[in-house]
């Protein structure tokens, strides 16, 4: 519809979910969504989106098991992948991004702040 | 005494004659005074022992009463054996019976070590008495075998003496002067009789030993006089029984005993009484093993009931560090279940936040913008407690860890204060900053942020209308300063130290129904305290309150 990139949001919360995908249509970008960790790994193989926005705390696959999943698929090398968790220690922060994601971002978030990430992992496109 | 002392004196000058009957006054005047003395000084019922030793000394008494008799009426020593013999061995029991009185009184021990003790000292003395004094006797012409039995009976009586003064020697309890005075009379008495038996031949009346009796007559009337007689036969409770070295110099002399004897004999060319001295020693060495094997039992139990002791100590250990294990497990699945209910929360707040503020970019009616905004704000305060409770949840297991680095506190302060201004500003506060230059110090900017955001916001929160709150921040000997003060409700000094505890809160922020979790202090001393600084409160209620903040601020 907007033919902007495609970027995968998942979430069990279907209401996070939609706000996630509201926010990120209105910006522009074409979005899919997953309600778990296992729907998330299949449309992200199936449909390569540009970026993908997960939550960590999902059922069937953690949004860490995901990410380790995504990121030892070559063909999906180039993905981006920013963690949107409620789960706010260091510890959690840390292991996020030693797992490969390129953003930690807190729940709740602001708008604008989910959209400039998305933005500046594109490369401002 | 002075007295006894003199009428000894006067003893030594008398003429024979005149000796004899004297030493008999002297005799019957100590007699006297030991039964006065027990009649003063103890009550009725416990005078036995000193009545006793009354009647024994009066048994010397009449004894030395008939030998004068023969001396100065009849001009002649009386036959061997006589009346006065029955009088003087009646004596000896007498006296020996009252130091056993005495040392029962005391609360003597009849546990089986005493026993041993006393057989010990019994045995010696009994060798000695034997060698020595008795079996002479054998050795010398008598006129009839009875004559020579009455003569062995006075060693066999020294004996019995010697063994009393030895355990009144060794006896339990405090030595009063009494008790002293008691033991030297004993002792004098004994010696005087034992250098007799040593000369028996030789022995003249008048003879300086008669002086040592007589000295013995006196001190043990004076024992009786002395007024601590009466305590003579208060135990000393807290001396348990044990092996004084008292108890040991006489278990060790016992021993020495039959050697010794041998030894004299052999010097001395006497008739060696090979077969006594071997019995006697065999004797002795077996009893005081008995006693020493008792005494390794006793060391041994000791042992065993100590070891048992440390046994028990280290199973309280043991379990202690358990509980203490298991205290600590619960603290931290305590901290687990807040951190989890803090992700669970901050869930649907995610929602009301994100709804809210979508909501709020649509909305166009003010009005409804207005109660938008009020949810938007109590969302965020909500999610500032949240984040409190998780923060001080972690606290508690756990130092804070800072991801350090430079950091410029006077941008912090700026910037903490004009993100402050919307929020004085609605609440008619002034707020005035003044920061100077200060050094660039290590730390985390996200921690220090919030340092300053609790201090500046707490200082809002607690100051009245048209009050104001100064922020200073400047370097002062080698520190980094941090003053924020403001006109508020104050603090009382005595919750001064609770302040910073977790969940404190003080009694003026109840009273004016200041909202607070009792947490924004506690955190901010723990971001203070991890950066190696100090936090510290000044201020009275009524006056105003002023939170001081000192980092080191680098050599300069």
């Amino acid at each position: 519809m907007n033919n902007g990139p495609l970027v995968l949001c998942a979430d069990d919360d279907e209401d996070i979910l939609s706000l996630v995908s509201l926010r990120l249509q209105r910006a522009g970008f074409d979005v899919a969504t997953a309600s778990d960790g296992e729907a998330a790994v299949a449309i992200a193989r199936e449909l390569r989106p540009a970026v993908a926005v997960l939550d960590v705390m999902m059922p069937k696959r953690t949004g860490y098991e995901v990410l380790s999943e995504l990121r030892s698929d070559e063909a999906l090398r180039e993905m981006k992948v920013i963690l949107l968790s409620a789960r706010v220690q260091e510890s959690d922060v840390a292991r996020g991004l030693e797992a490969g994601a390129d953003a930690y971002l807190a729940k709740p978030f602001k708008a604008h702040e989910l959209v400039t990430k998305v933005q500046e992992l594109l490369g401002g496109a | 005494m002075g007295a006894g002392a003199l009428a000894i004196v006067v003893y030594f000058l008398l003429p024979p004659d005149g000796q004899s009957v004297f030493y008999v006054v002297i005799g019957a005047a100590s007699v006297s005074a030991i039964l006065v003395g027990a009649a003063r000084n103890l009550p009725q019922g416990r005078r036995l022992a000193w009545q006793l030793f009354a009647f024994g000394l009066l048994g010397q008494v009449v004894g030395d009463a008939i030998f004068a008799f023969y001396e100065v009426s009849l001009n002649r020593e009386p036959p061997s054996p006589s009346v006065a013999d029955a009088f003087y061995l009646a004596g000896y029991p007498l006296l020996v019976l009252g130091v056993v009185l005495v040392l029962r009184e005391l609360g003597s021990q009849t546990s089986r070590a005493a026993i041993l003790d006393t057989v010990v000292i019994f045995a010696a003395v009994a060798l000695v008495q034997w060698v020595f004094f008795a079996d002479p006797y054998n050795h010398m012409h008598f006129g009839t075998e009875f004559a020579r039995v009455v003569a062995m009976a006075y060693p066999v009586m020294d004996a019995l003496l010697l063994v009393a003064l030895a355990q009144l020697l060794v006896g339990p309890g405090g030595r009063t002067r009494a008790y002293r005075l008691l033991l030297l009379s004993v002792g004098l008495w004994v010696i005087a009789d034992e250098i007799y038996g040593l000369n028996v031949n030789a022995y003249q009346g008048g003879d300086w030993i008669d002086g040592l009796w007589l000295a013995s007559y006196v001190v043990w009337a004076g024992a009786a006089l002395e007024p601590s007689m009466a305590r003579i036969a208060e135990p000393d409770r807290r001396r348990l029984p044990r092996l004084s070295h008292t108890r040991m110099l006489v278990l060790a002399a016992a021993l020495l005993t039959a050697p010794l004897t041998l030894l004299v004999e052999r010097l001395a060319h006497h008739r060696v009484h090979a077969f006594v001295i071997a019995i006697g020693g065999a004797v002795l060495g077996a009893v005081v093993l008995l006693r020493l094997a008792g005494l390794v039992r006793a060391v041994e139990s000791a042992g065993r009931a100590e070891r048992a002791a440390r046994r028990e100590a280290e199973q309280a250990q043991q379990l202690l560090a358990f509980q203490n294990q298991q205290l600590l497990e619960l603290d931290r699945v305590k901290d687990e279940f807040v951190s989890s209910i803090s992700h669970e929360l901050r869930t649907p707040l995610t929602s009301i936040a994100g709804y809210v503020e979508l909501l709020l970019e649509e909305e166009a009616d003010d009005y409804k913008r207005g109660h938008l905004s009020i949810i938007e704000r109590n969302a965020d305060r909500l999610l500032s407690l949240v984040s409190d409770l998780l923060f001080a949840a972690r606290l508690q297991y756990g130092k804070l860890e800072l991801e350090r680095s430079p950091v410029d506190l006077r941008t912090l302060v700026q910037q903490s204060v004009d993100s402050a201004r919307p929020r004085a500003r609605a609440a008619s506060v002034r707020l005035d900053v003044d920061v100077s230059a200060v050094p660039i110090m290590q730390g985390e900017p996200a921690k220090l942020a919030q340092l300053l955001d609790n201090l500046v916001s707490n200082a809002i929160k607690f100051t009245p209308r048209d009050g104001r709150v100064d922020v200073r921040l400047a370097q002062r000997d080698g520190t980094i300063r941090l003053e924020v003060s403001d006109t508020g409700i104050g603090i009382e000094e005595s919750e001064r130290e609770q302040l910073f505890q977790r969940f404190f809160r003080a009694q003026s922020a109840l009273e004016h129904q200041i909202q607070g979790t009792g947490l924004g202090l506690y955190i901010s001393k723990a971001i203070v305290d991890a950066h190696g600084g100090r936090i510290g409160v000044d201020g009275a209620p009524g006056r105003g309150t002023t939170f001081v903040v000192e980092f080191p601020g680098g050599a300069r």
